[in-house]
């Protein structure tokens, strides 16, 4: 896409690094791989990120129904480092009617069917009860319903789904809704959360990792699935006063058009995407100070990412893979690298690659192992999902 | 900003392609409802064409329809696929999966089950790169779909939507209620097709006291509610008939998605 242009004005992450930006800063700082260990039914021990707190949460009464494990992630992270008071604030100023709602998921609240699916009910009756709350917990389009209920926006709302580059896609989104005149400001988030489905579906791919996610290494072996909420409040860079800061300037969509779980061998996907996002910035590959990868730790993957970077000439630039640090996080990973690089611009850090001792030797990237200071300018983030769908956003920080 | 319908797919009850919709929506009384015609899958090879779920087949036939009433190929048109629930009989299978001892969920399910699974089929089938989205707003997935659709057409850039809802299966019919299966797909430009041509142009706003456009035959209206992706019935009757009149959506409660359709030849 050609002439994208938002200010994002302000964000806010959750992870397994914790609950806020310091926290995640430090987390990124830290080097530290936040992941513990979980066992399977069948005794097979996975790697998770999940983020504390979430059993404490505290749902309005008049959003009773909505009450599921992503929805209490993303209420957790709506009401950290003020993001929902500097919601209020933008929508007091251009009215409810012109902010939208944009959230990437690929988990919804399904983990609130797989339970009622063990119910006695359940078994008794060979059906969900009509009280059963489908629409607001499992439903794709929840989280966004949640979200918009929830600040009181009025303007257009939708969920894009499209595996781990959903996040990434509604930034997307909501760049083309701010372009098209339809919304002056967009609320556009990342949430997915721990459930069974993508654990033993992952599994079941032979895809998770035996021990520990190692992005990028030649022992890679597979994924940890992690859970994280971020959210940002973007628009024209007018409406925030013009001020600095970090913006997205420019994005790549692909289709690979290959198979469903495997990358294209020659990453003809992942190349289209990160050449449309450098295309669309109007940036040549010397100009990208660092690449947040999407490196999950999957033998096929990384491989393909390494290549389609170095194809496009960013075999030399600093990457990185915050995968083994916090998990893979799916439907959040594009809103999880748009944070990370976010406060690795404001502070001046390259975040590193956790758990990973050694790159594969066979790969081309400059992969830093440990975070290590750095001045970043412009950036890419790479998410390359299910289905063949991959998304680059080329991100800026301006004085 | 003007766009161009060059070309509709269509595939529900009682309409198994676009010329029969036609002679229906000319004459909406004579609407009975009916079966459904099964749905092509086009361009997979045997082993995909096993693995393909019932949801991604619809996309495929109403996608090539509309292509094809376009005369367009598939590179480079980006498509946007939307569906108020995804594949809820791939849902239920894969939770009673995770019920049962042991457990045993299937690969091909799990890959099947994320929301933008028929738009892997799409790019696997017709061979296009191009940029695919899925995205949802439950029953508003129609008009979320369009607005997303029109802001992705641009100079030179087609774009495909494409919305489809299927039943679901028992154990989950009285949680979710979709009448009957739908899909539609629009093939819409901002260069004019050759010939006779449809023009939309489209603003989001407030909800006006009309709030939706409605269907006159009450089978129609019936389809049009039971199904997110018949909400596009208006718009169709309006393409058939070459009528130009305003047509609304009202999205989410408060806003609502306007479309003036005028004709061209």
């Amino acid at each position: 896409m050609m002439g994208i242009e938002i200010a994002i004005h302000r964000y806010t992450l959750t992870s397994a690094f914790g609950r806020g930006l310091a926290a995640n800063r430090a987390g990124l700082a830290s080097d530290r791989s936040m992941l513990s260990t979980h066992m399977l039914a069948d005794g097979f021990s996975c790697a998770i990120g999940r983020v504390s707190g979430i059993e404490e949460v505290d749902m309005p009464g008049r959003l009773a129904r909505y009450d599921c494990r992503n929805n209490r992630l993303a209420q957790l992270a709506l009401e950290t480092d003020g993001f929902g008071e500097a919601v209020a604030a933008v929508i007091r100023e251009v009215g409810a009617g012109h902010v939208g709602v944009v959230i990437g998921t690929s988990t919804s609240g399904i983990a609130t069917t797989e339970a009622a699916y063990r119910s006695p009910t359940f078994a008794r009756e060979g059906a969900l009860g009509a009280d059963f709350p489908y629409r607001e917990t499992h439903n794709v389009f929840s989280c966004a319903d949640f979200v918009r209920r929830y600040i009181g926006a009025q303007g257009p709302a939708l969920v894009v789904s499209t595996a781990c580059s959903s996040s990434a896609k509604a930034f997307v989104a909501a760049a083309r809704l701010v372009a098209s005149g339809t919304c002056r400001a967009v609320v556009v988030g990342g949430v997915d959360s721990l459930c069974d489905t993508t654990l033993y579906g992952f599994h079941s791919l032979g895809l998770l990792s035996r021990g520990q996610p190692r992005p990028f290494s030649a022992d890679r072996d597979g994924i940890g699935v992690g859970e994280a909420a971020g959210f940002a409040l973007v628009g024209p860079p007018e409406l925030f006063g013009a001020r600095g800061g970090l913006h997205l300037v420019g994005a790549g969509e692909s289709a690979d058009a290959f198979h469903m779980t495997a990358p294209h061998p020659e990453a003809l996907g992942a190349r289209e995407a990160i050449g449309a996002a450098l295309c669309s910035a109007a940036w040549g590959p010397g100009d990208v100070d660092y690449v947040h990868l999407h490196g999950t730790g999957t033998p096929h993957n990384d491989a393909a990412e390494d290549q389609g970077l170095a194809c496009l000439g960013l075999a030399g630039t600093p990457a990185g893979s915050t995968k083994g640090a916090i998990g893979h996080t799916l439907g959040a990973a594009g809103m999880c690298g748009v944070a990370f690089v976010g406060q690795g611009m404001d502070t001046g850090f390259m975040p590193g690659t956790a758990n990973t001792k050694a790159r594969d030797p066979a790969f081309h990237s400059d992969l830093l192992l440990a975070g290590r200071p750095g001045v970043i300018r412009r950036a890419l983030v790479n998410t390359f999902g299910f289905g063949g769908s991959n998304c680059s956003l080329a991100l800026e920080w301006r004085p | 900003m003007t766009i161009y319908v060059a070309g509709f797919g269509v595939l529900g009850p009682g309409l198994p392609d676009a010329e029969a919709c036609r002679a229906v929506l000319v004459a909406e009384e004579s609407y009975q409802g009916g079966a459904v015609r099964a749905p092509v899958a086009e361009g997979l090879s045997a082993n995909e064409a096993r693995r393909c779920p019932t949801t991604a087949r619809y996309v495929l036939d109403v996608g090539r329809q509309a292509l094809r009433a376009a005369g367009w190929d598939a590179a480079g048109v980006a498509t946007v696929l939307s569906s108020g629930s995804g594949d809820l009989d791939i849902l239920d299978k894969n939770c009673r999966a995770l019920a049962g001892v042991p457990i045993a969920l299937s690969p091909t399910l799990f890959h099947n089950s994320v929301h933008n699974a028929a738009g892997g089929y799409w790019g696997i089938a017709t061979g296009s790169r191009a940029a695919t989205t899925s995205l949802s707003a439950y029953d508003d997935s129609f008009a979320a779909g369009l607005l997303e659709a029109l802001a992705t057409v641009a100079p030179g850039q087609p774009c495909l939507l494409i919305a489809y809802d299927l039943p679901p299966p028992p154990a989950l019919a009285r949680v979710r209620k979709v009448s009957a299966p739908f899909a539609v797909a629009l093939a819409l430009s901002r260069e004019a097709p050759e010939g006779p041509c449809a023009r939309l142009s489209w603003e989001w706003g407030q909800a006006t006291g009309e709030g939706a456009s409605r269907m006159a035959s009450p089978a129609l209206e019936a389809l049009r509610l039971g199904n997110p992706a018949a909400r596009s019935l208006p718009l169709l009757r309006a393409l058939c008939n070459r009528r130009s009149e305003t047509l609304s959506w009202a999205y989410p409660e408060e806003g609502a998605l306007h479309v003036v359709t005028s004709f061209e030849g």
